[in-house]
């Protein structure tokens, strides 16, 4: 039977050996580390993200690497599924974005603190994370579930104009066109059936101003933006 | 009767710790709320605040429920005073501040925002600062006893080992994921590591108290469990490093070490039943063996079956950074800690104030209640959990539909509460009502087992 000299040599001796195993492997980490983060990649702008993301306790809601809390979305790829002019317009108001949804606390970040916050994103987005977060692997068969109608059309009308970057990752997260995208505006299919170039630019450049309490906000959209955008609906 | 000056500083901490936990779930039914859309309190209280104030509330009542154990422990143990009884109350004192102030920061915007180490850096010190009292404080104690026991020392070295695992935590790192590498050190070290040292050495001596065994047996055994829970916890912290930009090989050692890890939790909910059972000569304090067992059990169910839930990397990819982690972190911390540190204030009570009040409606339904609450809390979030997996994270929908779609699981969730905190409440009732100290002087007359050491 075991004694209790015996149980001691074992709690020691699992201790001691298991702590150096993990050390070796520490020092191991930290050398492979730097390459795996493209540390080169991790400037100052970078770095000074990092700072904003901690001193507002942004982990207190949202996971990033999959560490934090579970209230608001994970951010490891979010400059790749967003894109910087969407990061942009959201930092600079987060609760226009989504009307009457859940909130996020409005920080009044200067145009440089968001360039940092989004340059350190960008660097955690390239980060090799072991494959995390995975690609939905069962959205294939739950899309392919109902008989679908001919997807070809969905191509059909806009093969003329390219879709710009501003509608396909600001506008889309609250409008649906050709059945893809947000729920939280009205669809955008024949909107230029229901207004007139003039209006839907005037709308763009401040909704207010048209239509006082709307919930749509104002992106401050640069001219070629407000051109880009209006060509692209007038032709839906 | 009090044996020693020493136990009313126990008996304030504990006080401490029913005040810390209070707020705590006040917390947490703001942060439940606001998972069903009823934010109201979002422009005073948001949800980052809430939930460092819910977490870090929950380190600190704990940590101040392990120094009152090891203030009135320490003392039986050894038969003697605590080194300096002034030192004692400076230091419960300065606990006291350092987490009122760090509590109140949180509401203005003044933290570190390191999940879980959320303190700001200047109150850190501070921190370590007591922490370095306490441990002088107990260390001298040992050092000048006449008597030290496997148990003592055990609590000692787990107590200094938390301590020491502090201080990675304080380093700053411009690199997130060496800055989250390290964090791990501090959080996983603790929780998975030494806290289980001090929570085998509670454990213990509550056993050897409340069952009568003999205490070369008991003591054999924590030498075991402790073995384990450092053989697997320590290279299982790996199940941390899988997703952070680590080497591919903890994604192995992560795994197969943590699935270790419930093995070190069931060897303490057995120790604890089979110890319960063989002891001839039974203590009359049933409640403090229902929550000693109780500790045991909830532990290895908490920690070490919902831990192993989601720890394998083909199954932890999916579901990290969920709702399910959620699920494992509540029954595991009630399990392993919250119940431990009931367990102590339940036997410790009745010794302190001389009221042998063993028995009773209030303790029990207590238990219960709150044991219910909580399993019932832990079901709620493991439905809303595993639904996030499946269709935010496997079907690809959108975060907040997702949440919108789950938000009715979080009514369950405050149901469950609810009931929790009305045991809690019992538990709290049960303290003020029979647990105060009122004009307790200390005995004067040598305690039975320690006629060589009158208390000063």
């Amino acid at each position: 039977m075991l004694s209790k000299s015996q149980a001691r040599l074992f709690f020691v001796g699992a201790t001691a050996g298991f702590s150096g195993v993990f050390l070796w492997l520490t020092v191991d980490t930290i050398r492979q580390v730097p390459e795996r983060s493209n540390q080169d990649e991790m400037t100052a702008e970078v770095v000074a993200g990092k700072e904003i993301w901690e001193v507002n306790n942004c982990m207190g809601c949202h996971t990033l690497l999959g560490e934090g809390a579970y209230y608001a979305p994970e951010l490891t790829k979010a400059y790749d599924r967003r894109g910087e002019a969407w990061l942009r317009i959201f930092l600079r108001d987060p609760q226009a974005m989504y009307p009457g949804r859940r909130k996020m606390v409005q920080y009044d970040f200067t145009e440089d603190e968001i360039s940092e916050v989004i340059a350190f994103l960008k660097w955690i987005g390239k980060i090799d994370t072991n494959g995390f977060p995975a690609e939905p692997d069962m959205r294939p068969k739950a899309q392919a579930a109902p008989a679908s109608t001919a997807p070809t059309s969905t191509a059909s009308t806009a093969t003329t104009i390219a879709v710009p970057t501003m509608f396909s990752t600001v506008c889309i997260s609250c409008h649906a066109l050709d059945g893809k995208g947000g729920v939280v505006g009205p669809a955008l299919d024949g909107v230029s059936t229901r207004y007139s170039e003039a209006e839907l630019r005037a709308w763009l450049a401040d909704p207010q101003s048209v239509k006082p309490g709307t919930a749509m906000p104002n992106l401050s959209l640069s001219d070629a933006d407000l051109d880009s955008l209006t060509t692209f609906l007038m032709a839906k | 009767m009090l044996r020693y000056h020493s136990w009313k500083v126990a008996w304030t901490f504990f006080a401490t710790c029913m005040l810390l936990l209070t707020l705590q779930i006040v917390y947490g039914f703001i942060m439940g709320f606001a998972h069903m859309g009823f934010d109201g309190l979002h422009e005073w209280i948001p949800f980052n605040t809430a939930r460092a104030t819910h977490t870090n509330l929950l380190v600190v009542w704990l940590l101040s429920g392990f120094m009152g154990s090891a203030y009135y422990i320490i003392p039986d143990e050894t038969e003697q005073e605590i080194w300096s009884l002034p030192l004692a109350w400076i230091q419960w004192g300065s606990l006291v501040v350092v987490s009122v102030t760090a509590v109140i920061g949180f509401h203005f915007n003044w933290w570190e925002g390191r999940k879980f180490l959320e303190i700001p850096r200047p109150l850190d010190y501070l921190v370590v600062v007591n922490v370095l009292s306490f441990l002088l404080n107990i260390g001298m104690t040992l050092f000048k006893a006449k008597r030290t026991t496997t148990t003592a020392l055990t609590l000692m070295v787990g107590l200094t080992a938390a301590a020491l695992l502090y201080l990675p935590g304080m380093i700053t790192f411009d690199s997130q994921v060496v800055d989250s590498y390290f964090r791990w050190w501090v959080v996983h070290l603790w929780v998975e590591g030494v806290w289980e040292l001090v929570m085998g050495a509670i454990l213990s001596y509550l056993l050897i108290k409340l069952s009568g065994v003999d205490r070369e047996v008991v003591e054999k055994w924590l030498y075991v469990i402790v073995g384990l829970t450092f053989l697997s916890g320590i290279l299982g912290t790996g199940h941390h490093y899988y997703w952070i930009g680590a080497p591919e090989y903890w994604l192995m050692v992560g795994g197969a070490f943590s699935a270790l890890e419930p093995l070190a939790f069931l060897g303490m909910a057995l120790y604890c039943v089979t110890m319960a059972r063989r002891g001839e000569r039974q203590h009359d304090n049933r409640i403090a063996l229902y929550w000693s067992v109780g500790c045991g059990i909830m532990s290895f169910v908490g920690a070490g079956f919902l831990g192993f839930a989601h720890t394998l990397p083909q199954v932890n990819i999916w579901t990290h950074g969920t709702l399910v982690t959620a699920m494992h972190g509540h029954l595991s911390f009630w399990g392993a800690y919250a119940m431990l540190i009931f367990a102590m204030i339940a036997f410790a009570l009745p010794e302190m104030t001389g009221r042998k009040l063993y028995k009773g409606w209030m303790p029990e339904w207590a238990f219960w209640l709150s044991n219910i609450g909580m399993v019932s809390m832990t079901g709620a979030f493991a439905v809303a959990g595993i639904t996030q997996v499946y269709l935010e994270r496997r079907v690809g929908m959108d975060f907040l539909d997702v949440q919108e779609a789950v938000s009715v699981h979080f009514l369950g969730l405050v149901l469950a509460a609810s009931l929790f905190t009305i045991g809690i409440g019992l538990y709290i009732w049960n303290f003020l009502k029979y647990g105060v100290l009122a004009n307790a002087s200390v005995r004067t007359d040598s305690a039975p087992t320690a006629a060589s050491q009158p208390a000063k």
